[in-house]
């Protein structure tokens, strides 16, 4: 059954970049409304927010939020978890841990190009050398260098066969 | 021929004794009317005149004349035999020399048609081998070509096979360690660009 991505109102910072990291925020989020909620139960006047994670407060300033804002806390919370249920994932592996940098752009691309809120998860694999593997839902993307030598094979053996045959 | 005349000799002497025997005894029958004193007369002087000329002294030098012809008839017989037998040797030597060799000759004809026969028959079994091996040497010639042929081929498609691999493990182990991910950004994202619809068709209708 082919999932069905509702519109989505709000952005995803660049900070945020897989599901683990979506999780701590949702984690930290509901964190949050429950102590805020259990400030309001205490009838407290002065509600203090703890100090927040820096992919929450990146996420609150790209969505323009305020957590001591009830109404936008449980926007933000119905935004959570709509990008939790039915955000695409991509899985891309590399052949050595990316830099937060590299994952920045990456993740950039692929939220301008791909889907505004697309989560990623990286994986290791030595052996691939160069390149990446791209896996979605369905399908499984070779980008390394393995197979872009399989694919243009026919001009290395050409080129090898010159050079024999000469 | 000496034999002869020794029998001659000894027939003639027997025959002169016949001879006066028989005259004595006519002699003797002629004068028997006279009265048998007479005969008895002429007897005994017939025997003594026989006594008196076949004396001993005779009779020895007859002897010995007889023994000397004999003896050279002898001789003369055995140096004629002596004669024949070198002859007969001489000859007979001749004739087995003769036979020898021509029985040889015939022998070496048959030993040297026999020992051409077997060489021969030797050069066709070893022509006939020859030929065999020349055979099994081509047939195995072409085998081992073949075989070199396809063993050729299907290590030349065993390398092209691998070639993805031994190529991709050369560019590792030389430059792996000097291929960063940021370098690579570009052509990820190219790559990325030029299946963007793949992914987003399979992100939007995926399961």
């Amino acid at each position: 059954m082919a999932p069905s991505v509702a519109p989505v109102p709000m952005t995803l910072p660049l900070s945020v970049i897989g599901p683990v990291d979506l999780g701590r925020i949702i984690r930290e989020v509901e964190t949050i409304d429950n102590e805020q909620l259990q400030t309001a139960i205490r009838k407290e006047a002065d509600a203090k927010i703890a100090k927040t994670s820096k992919l929450l407060d990146d996420l609150l300033q790209d969505n323009h939020l305020d957590l001591t804002n009830k109404d936008q806390r449980a926007q933000l919370k119905q935004f959570l978890k709509v990008v939790n249920d039915q955000a695409p994932t991509l899985h891309i592996s590399f052949s050595a841990d990316p830099s937060p940098l590299f994952l920045e752009k990456l993740i950039t691309w692929l939220r301008t190009e791909i889907h505004p809120v697309v989560l990623l998860t990286v994986g290791l694999q030595p052996s691939i050398g160069a390149g990446c593997l791209v896996r979605t839902t369905n399908k499984y993307f070779d980008f390394t260098l393995r197979e872009n030598f399989s694919k243009k094979g026919d001009i290395l053996m050409a080129k090898l066969r010159e050079v024999v045959t000469a | 021929m000496t034999i002869w005349w020794l029998y001659l000799i000894l027939g003639l002497l027997a025959a002169v004794g016949i001879a006066f025997v028989w005259l004595i005894v006519r002699i003797g029958n002629a004068g028997a009317p006279k009265g048998r004193n007479v005969i008895d007369s002429f007897e005994e002087a017939a025997d003594k005149d026989v006594e008196h000329i076949f004396n001993e002294d005779f009779r020895e030098e007859l002897r010995n004349r007889g023994r000397l012809h004999f003896e050279k008839i002898i001789g003369e017989n055995a140096m004629f035999l002596q004669q024949d037998l070198r002859l007969t040797t001489s000859q007979l030597n001749e004739y087995m020399k003769t036979e020898i060799a021509s029985k040889l000759k015939d022998e070496f004809a048959k030993y040297e048609e026999s020992i051409m026969d077997a060489k021969q028959m030797a050069i066709e079994s070893i022509q006939k081998t020859n030929a065999a091996i020349d055979e099994q040497r081509q047939l195995l010639g072409v085998q081992v070509q073949q075989e070199i042929v396809a063993e050729k081929k299907q290590m030349v498609i065993r390398f092209e096979q691998n070639m993805t691999d031994i190529i991709n493990h050369y560019v590792l182990a030389a430059i792996g360690n000097q291929i960063d991910l940021n370098d690579q950004l570009e052509y990820i994202l190219a790559d990325l660009n030029t299946n963007k619809q793949a992914i987003i068709e399979d992100i939007t209708n995926g399961a």
